[in-house]
């Protein structure tokens, strides 16, 4: 009797001090919903889920992804429904639509003294909406010109150089259409990178989309123009996605140039047969507008798991988070101090890298989007084969988007 | 004898209650074991068609609060969506056409598969294979071959043929599609149609035949007659689906060149899926449910005058 009551005691007390202890301790799996494409891809974001177990052995993260288009449209379903994961990606191009959906994570940042400043201010901004800072970013990178060296050497071409002018690049890509290839690879939804990068405005002051305006039409001429006069751009149907056939055409060695950023890195350099060289957008009659997104990971507001998240966040956005999707070429760094390691190790074979990535910061601008651009992007993938065929003009195409894009 | 006799006759005399409490256990039975599929179909079904004619009142955008507009979704759709009319027509033509194409092609190859002497279950087997296939499977392999500069080109490139790249055309693209949703439906009611073929009595054909009728007239004058009804069912299924057609057009056009072939399925996933906008989604999706019934009742006020039946 007196044993079990001692037992009993000790029992209680053991519990009693080692409650808050256990508390702490908690396992605890949290969700991470991310946008994934291949196997490479895939993997390098399991490694850091991994990564968070290594440094909070309590936490378990759960990698959920999607691929990339499909993405925004689970994502308001999800959030919906009320199944949104404990982090969240999102993009800066998407920020200002989804917004609501994450944490604002100001408070949490002052609370924990976490170093802001690490990071690139521009892709902060990106991160944020209305000054509140929603989402860590693990990667910045402005939209840049792949292309493949060898066929550049066998055309007997001066290699692309920061600061070339478009008809240096129009030049190229005559030169380069030969035999069943061609020079260069138009996405639809890429116009407003390459209107940005000549300088054209096709956002009003209001922060409304005006496709019609003097330089926007310009751009669109030219670049519609690569298609239809210049012919050194392969025709793109609107059913599969034109991203994907092109970047796969560009990997197969059909394409010899092809706009895309930092990020794709990880994709190209295992599949690709030949060597790769870098160079910035090329520039209209002024300076190069280099515009550059970046994603982070935000806390969804909804969460039953923030504090794990918080600290999940921090690690795969932290410095060797960083350092690992950089040298396997996933992502050119937030943080400002581990952008070397994709020049020094994921970019090391590929012809100037270096010198068209700083250009392309030193040039940058912000990317000018409307709140419904997710819409507008789908037209422009629907609308410009329109053009592209010549069924329209480039104008009456422009027309048609800004018309059917301003009554959604 | 008289057993037999008084029973019907005792079972009458009784009380009526006897029959009502008979029939309320045996109604209270049926009740339960239609019970799991009444409520799946009251949870999957009843449940989201109500809510969607709700939404269809609301501006619901997904990740913001709903909020009661009445009739502004239905007010936009009829006078301001400049895409509307066009969506409505290319559904319209699609359909027009497709349906045609299917019952004329699926009839023929009934007609042909039964006047078989041998091979002929082989023959529907291979016709039907397609129909297993998930649609939007077949519908990517589809896209491959049609594809700027893929298959379909390669082939009229080599033959020194000048075909149009379907796809690029936006007078043309339908006809992809259509392509597309023939080879994957024409099995299934090749297999209807050939069946109910099978089911002609022989007696009515030996007799016209010994009269002097002709294939052509039996088949006009006793076949299709004797198996419209299995026609008018084939018929108001194709019609209903092809009303609805969304696979092939996500996967191989995405309702474009332009919206040469964004059909009332593709806009209520675009507008719904793709621009967030579900109230303006849900209408859509009302309207198109108010033009299926209004074909289907048109068909089958039409079978008074082309189905024959038996009785």
């Amino acid at each position: 009797m007196k044993t079990t009551a001692m037992l009993a005691a000790a029992a209680l007390l053991g519990a009693a001090l080692a409650g808050p202890a256990m508390a702490q301790d908690q396992p605890v799996t949290i969700t991470w919903q991310m946008w994934g494409s291949d196997e490479n891809d895939i993997a390098a974001w399991q490694h850091l889920a991994d990564m968070v177990t290594e440094a909070h052995p309590e936490i378990t993260v759960e990698l959920q992804t999607t691929p990339w288009n499909d993405y925004w449209t689970k994502l308001p379903v999800l959030a919906a429904s009320g199944q949104l994961a404990d982090i969240v990606a999102m993009q800066s191009l998407r920020m200002p639509n989804f917004y609501s959906l994450l944490e604002p994570l100001d408070d949490r940042i002052e609370a924990d003294g976490f170093d802001i400043d690490a990071f690139d201010a521009s892709i902060i901004g990106g991160m944020s909406h209305d000054g509140v800072v929603y989402g860590l970013p693990y990667d910045v990178g402005p939209w840049m010109m792949f292309y493949n060296k060898d066929k550049f050497e066998e055309a007997g071409l001066a290699l692309p150089q920061p600061g070339w002018t478009l008809d240096e690049f129009k030049q190229a890509a005559v030169a380069l259409t030969k035999d069943g290839g061609f020079g260069f690879g138009v996405v639809p939804n890429g116009y407003s990178i390459f209107a940005a990068a000549l300088g054209a405005d096709y956002i009003n002051d209001e922060g409304q989309l005006d496709l019609t305006s003097t330089s926007a039409l310009a751009a669109a001429d030219e670049f519609l123009g690569l298609v239809t006069q210049e012919k050194v751009a392969p025709l793109v149907a609107s059913g599969a996605n034109p991203g994907d056939v092109i970047a796969g055409r560009f990997e197969s060695g059909n394409i010899a140039m092809m706009v895309d950023g930092p990020w794709s890195l990880i994709s190209k350099r295992d599949t690709v047969q030949f060597e790769m060289g870098l160079a910035p957008l090329p520039r209209g009659e002024g300076d190069l507008r280099a515009v550059t997104a970046g994603s982070g990971f935000g806390i969804s507001a909804s969460s039953q798991n923030k504090d794990a998240a918080w600290k999940a966040i921090q690690v795969i956005t932290g410095p060797e988070a960083l350092k690992y999707l950089a040298e396997a070429g996933r992502a050119l760094p937030a943080r400002k101090a581990e952008q070397t390691y994709w020049f020094d190790v994921a970019a090391a074979g590929v012809e100037g890298a270096r010198e068209a990535l700083e250009y392309s910061l030193s040039h940058s601008a912000t990317y000018e989007i409307t709140n419904n651009w997710n819409a507008v992007e789908n037209l422009f993938t629907q609308y410009y084969p329109l053009a592209m065929t010549g069924s329209q003009t480039p104008e009456e195409t422009m027309q048609t988007i800004q018309s059917l894009a301003q009554s959604q | 004898m008289t057993e037999t006799v008084s029973t019907p006759q005792a079972t009458m005399a009784a009380p009526p209650r006897r029959r009502n409490r008979m029939g309320a256990q045996e109604a209270r039975m049926a009740f339960i074991f239609l019970l799991p599929s009444l409520l799946g179909f009251i949870a999957f079904m009843l449940f989201p068609i109500v809510a969607s004619l709700a939404i269809s009142f609301t501006n619901w955008q997904l990740i913001s609060a709903p909020s009661f507009i009445g009739f502004a979704n239905y007010q936009r759709l009829f006078t301001l969506d400049p895409a509307f009319f066009t969506v409505l027509g290319n559904t319209l033509f699609f359909t027009a056409e497709y349906l045609v194409l299917n019952i004329v092609v699926s009839l023929g190859l009934a007609v042909w598969i039964s006047s078989l002497k041998r091979g002929h279950r082989w023959f529907r087997v291979i016709f039907f294979l397609p129909t297993f296939t998930p649609s939007i499977a077949a519908s990517v392999v589809w896209l491959l071959i049609f594809t700027p500069g893929g298959f379909m080109d390669t082939v009229f490139q080599t033959l020194s043929l000048q075909v149009p790249n379907l796809l690029l055309d936006p007078k043309l693209a339908m006809q992809a599609v259509i392509i597309v949703t023939l080879w994957a439906n024409v099995g299934y009611n090749m297999v209807l149609f050939n069946a109910a073929l099978d089911l002609v009595p022989q007696s009515y054909l030996e007799a016209a035949k010994i009269d002097g009728a002709n294939a052509w007239d039996r088949f006009w004058k006793i076949r299709l007659p004797l198996i419209s009804p299995t026609v008018f069912f084939g018929t108001v299924m194709t019609a209903i689906t092809s009303l609805q057609v969304f696979d092939q057009i996500y996967v191989v056009t995405r309702g474009g060149p332009g919206s040469a072939t964004a059909t009332l399925g593709f806009a209520i996933y675009q507008n719904g899926f793709g621009n967030y906008q579900m109230g303006y989604a849900s209408a859509l999706a009302w309207v198109m449910f108010l033009i299926i019934m209004a074909l289907t009742a048109l068909q089958f006020w039409l079978q008074r005058k082309w189905v024959h039946y038996d009785s």
